[in-house]
């Protein structure tokens, strides 16, 4: 497989799932807020901003922070190469320069989608609220994965594909978990520590509410939440789930067998995983949860790198 | 925290392959561009779309298409908000269709014009379907009483679907002067363009003909020049060709083949009904998916005219093409490492490119894929370097090497000429090629055609005047009104004096341009092309349009195997004679019958 086509393959499914987290992202947060007070609104829809890594960009843009303008900013701004719109954009331009590497589904699944996000009008959907846009992206991402497993030879540039929609998405549950830890910890006592709500918010986005109350049988406790995103072996997306995916993808593209590795990515895939493995959350939480998962954030960075370095950039030869 | 699209330049690219460039180029607009509808419009040629809903709001309602009355444009469905597109288009049409209903049977021949034809006239030119009004040549018979009994609007709906399925497929070539590399279709017109077997076997003949002259001519040329000494054409005029390579004279080619793929563009003149050729592409000629396309669409669009007629099949082209590439490979065996290299997305021909590497299961690389080590070619694996034996390049000699060719180019290789010299790697087509596909020398194509082979040339050429002759330059200057001048070096229409229809300022122009620079001109006289009937959407009805036909000729060194037909391009616009695609051109299917009816 050539490199330039399995780089495309990696970013192209990394767009897709950073368009459906955020479309997630913004949908639970704007329900929850429905039933909240308006003086909460800044702290609760500073932290989008904040995850999509765009505070300067949105400063630049936008005086306050509010439902509408951080819909606006994170769903279609062109100028904002994090929205929705640009990553399916992008992820489609992706697709394009390797048509003929996918299956005809798949690039008719992801045109499609694209010619749908931009069909929306943004005025008429800012007016009606996220919801059905969201659920476009939502449904549009959960498609085209289904046809793209349903079609495309699992070989190597299906796990490449792989690779990058979960390190995209371990990336985005830690800082999903980081930004709202730090907005509710960091705030005043009397809004800060037991809003369930906001937990109950967390939850919801990454279709985790459900599975949490089968597991803890209790009520919304935020070591526990944070327990379930972080280390839950089994629930899709969990950061030790996601990583367990991108190693078992990274072991098929090198061959290599357990208990070993072929190059820097799988090594700190690995020691990444062994720690999600073994560290227990009341140890993570004494240490600082939030430098724990900049470590974590860190180490998904380098491994992005290293498998750019393995797999995709060649030195130049003089 | 480290976010993908912010990494620190230099370590990492920041946004995946495509954003950089991408955003460059692919300037999105500011506001909400409703790109499909624009698209759409476009590229669904006929009417506009009469102010329907669908642009804006139309979401969670059925927009109402004009393309397939009754059906939705883009169904969304309430949840999932995905147009629906897979099962609408490509469903098979209603029970009601025309594509069922007009069933051909033997009707008398001579059926007077109705319908769809309405006031056709064959007008002073050969009319490929009509040997007299109302009498249509034997081997059009059926398609014609087939077409005379369709409603204009049974045939629009069978036109939509066509159109709809290209579409879909996303076979379209990119259009730049909007600025933001609009795809837009290549106009389909479903009139098929029907050549019966004796006529086809001369067509074969000739053509195969031409192609061994031309590759011993390249061969000669770049050789032993034998060609100079016998003093059948000028050595100065060879080597003033915008396309002579001096930097590949000497080198052998793989099994001697120069033109491996070759695409002579035919044309029928009116006065004498005879097929001649009218141009050598002997480059890169493009547009053979145009035809493997143009035939599926026909096959689902009018299944029973291909009941009615036996066509001869051309689907073959992509294995033929990709044995005759294996054949070339440098190390020889079955397991040559062949790749298509193509100038990228943004090439006009890039749905081609990637279609053809698709069919033939080898690797679509551009030249940042690969690259020359030791005068090896590899490209760039995720599992390290594979060497690459033969490439079938779909980009011009000049961007080939940027050693060796122009500086700036970047979708070459550097180093690619040194490892084609010393015979590490296989070109198809060789570079080089464009000397024999020179305007000029064209005039010279029979001479090589008895001067090689000793044989009389089977398919005529056009009379063309060398206005680098002294006794040629006074004829055309004199002359400027009556005849088309082409500029030597340029194809695709370009640089071109349509004379009987130019106005006073241009004719004055290309004097001036002539006078200046003589050898970059030549005249013919205007070739009064054939017409076949086509359908005119702003009229609704059938008019004759000018054509031209260009088969697609592979040559393994030995045989020359041509699929049977090639492009018919036709000049959609009402009179016009310039059938290229930057032009305004469409294309047709082309049947050539197994028999003669």
């Amino acid at each position: 497989m050539l490199s330039r086509i399995a780089e495309s393959l990696f970013w192209l499914s990394r767009y897709i799932e950073r368009a459906e987290y955020t479309a997630r992202i913004l949908d639970v947060n704007f329900h929850t807020l429905l039933e909240q007070s308006r003086d909460r609104y800044r702290l609760r829809w500073e932290p989008l901003i904040v995850m999509a890594g765009e505070e300067e960009r949105f400063r630049r843009i936008y005086d306050e922070a509010n439902a509408r303008a951080v819909f606006e900013f994170l769903a279609f701004r062109q100028d904002n190469p994090s929205s929705i719109t640009q990553c399916i954009a992008k992820a489609r331009e992706n697709a394009r320069t390797i048509r003929d590497c996918i299956s005809r589904e798949m690039w008719e699944d992801l045109n499609g989608l694209y010619f749908t996000v931009n069909r929306f009008n943004p005025a008429e959907e800012m007016e009606a609220g996220p919801h059905r846009f969201c659920d476009a992206i939502r449904f549009g991402s959960h498609r085209f994965h289904g046809v793209t497993d349903a079609t495309l030879p699992h070989d190597e540039g299906w796990e490449f594909l792989r690779i990058g929609w979960f390190i995209e998405r371990a990336e985005m549950t830690a800082r999903l978990v980081d930004v709202q830890y730090h907005a509710l910890y960091d705030a005043p006592a009397e809004i800060g520590g037991s809003d369930n709500h906001q937990w109950m918010a967390v939850l919801k986005s990454v279709g985790a509410y459900e599975a949490y109350h089968k597991k803890y049988h209790s009520s919304i406790d935020p070591e526990k939440v944070a327990e379930m995103l972080i280390m839950h072996p089994l629930h899709p997306r969990s950061i030790r789930f996601s990583m367990t995916e991108v190693q078992s993808g990274l072991r098929a593209i090198s061959g290599t067998g357990s208990g070993s590795y072929a190059n820097e990515a799988e090594r700190l895939t690995g020691k990444v995983l062994e720690r999600l493995r073994y560290d227990r959350i009341h140890e993570i939480f004494k240490l600082g949860l939030h430098s724990y998962l900049n470590d974590l954030l860190r180490m998904c960075g380098s491994i992005g790198e290293d498998i750019a370095r393995s797999y995709f950039y060649y030195a130049v030869v003089a | 925290m480290l976010r993908p699209n912010k990494k620190p330049a230099g370590a990492y690219r920041a946004s995946g392959p495509m954003s950089a460039n991408l955003s460059a180029l692919l300037k999105p607009p500011r506001t909400r561009p409703y790109t499909v509808m624009g698209m759409m419009t476009v590229m669904l040629r006929g009417k506009p779309h009469g102010g329907t809903n669908y642009t804006r709001g139309a979401f969670g309602r059925q927009a109402q298409s004009s393309i397939l009355p009754g059906l939705p444009l883009f169904r969304l469905s309430p949840t999932f908000g995905i147009p629906d597109v897979s099962d609408r288009f490509f469903r098979p049409p209603n029970k009601g269709h025309p594509c069922y209903s007009s069933r051909m049977s033997a009707v008398p021949s001579k059926m007077p014009l109705q319908g769809l034809f309405g006031e056709y006239t064959a007008g002073p030119f050969y009319d490929e379907m009509f040997a007299a009004p109302d009498e249509p040549r034997p081997h059009y018979a059926k398609i014609f009483q087939k077409l005379a009994r369709m409603m204009p609007s049974q045939f629009e709906e069978c036109r939509k679907h066509a159109d709809l399925s290209f579409l879909l497929q996303g076979i379209t070539f990119t259009v730049y002067s909007d600025g933001r590399g609009t795809e837009r279709l290549f106009p389909f017109d479903l009139i098929p363009r029907i050549i019966p077997n004796s006529e086809w076997q001369r067509i074969d003949r000739g053509l195969a003909q031409r192609v061994v002259a031309l590759n011993l001519f390249l061969q000669d040329v770049y050789g032993k020049q034998r060609i100079f000494a016998d003093r059948q054409i000028p050595r100065a005029l060879v080597y003033s060709c915008k396309h002579f390579m001096r930097e590949v004279i000497g080198i052998e080619v793989p099994r001697g083949i120069h033109t491996h793929i070759c695409g002579i563009d035919l044309v029928r003149d009116s006065k004498t009904g005879e097929f001649c050729v009218l141009e050598d592409n002997v480059r890169t000629p493009s547009g053979i998916s145009y035809v493997l396309e143009n035939r599926a669409v026909m096959m689902r669009t009018f299944p029973d005219a291909f009941q009615a007629y036996e066509v001869l099949p051309v689907n073959h082209y992509p294995a033929e093409l990709a044995r005759i590439l294996r054949s070339i490979s440098p190390r020889g065996g079955d397991d040559a490492q062949i790749v298509l290299l193509t100038p990228g997305i943004f090439n006009s021909a890039y749905f081609e490119h990637s279609f053809l590497a698709q069919q033939m299961g080898i690797e679509l690389v551009e030249g940042r894929d690969l690259i020359v080590d030791g005068g090896i070619v590899y490209m760039k694996t995720i599992h390290g370097l594979t060497r690459v034996d033969v490439i079938y390049r779909r980009v011009d000699d000049e961007f080939l090497d940027s050693l060796t060719f122009r500086r700036d180019s970047v979708l070459g290789v550097p180093g690619l000429m040194g490892a084609y010299r010393a015979g590490n790697v296989a070109l198809a087509n060789a570079v080089g090629n464009g000397v024999a596909d020179d305007k000029a020398i064209y005039a010279y194509v029979p001479t090589f055609i008895r001067y090689y082979l000793g044989e009389d040339p089977i398919l005529r050429s056009v009379d063309t005047y060398l206005c680098s002759k002294r006794d040629d330059l006074a004829y055309v200057l004199e002359h400027l009104s009556e005849l088309v001048v082409k500029t030597v070096g340029e194809s695709g229409g370009y640089g071109m004096l349509m004379g009987p229809t130019a106005s006073r300022e241009r004719i004055d122009e290309f004097h001036r341009q002539i006078q200046a620079d003589p050898r970059n001109y030549i005249a013919q006289p205007v070739v009064p092309l054939s017409r076949v009937p086509s359908y005119d959407p702003a009229l609704e009805c059938i008019a004759g349009r000018h054509v031209d036909l260009r088969p697609y000729c592979l040559y393994d060194g030995e045989n020359v195997t041509i699929v049977p037909g090639g492009l018919t391009r036709v000049a959609l616009q009402a009179g016009s004679l310039v059938v290229n695609s930057s032009q305004g051109g469409g294309s047709k299917d082309t049947w050539i019958l197994r028999g003669e009816d």
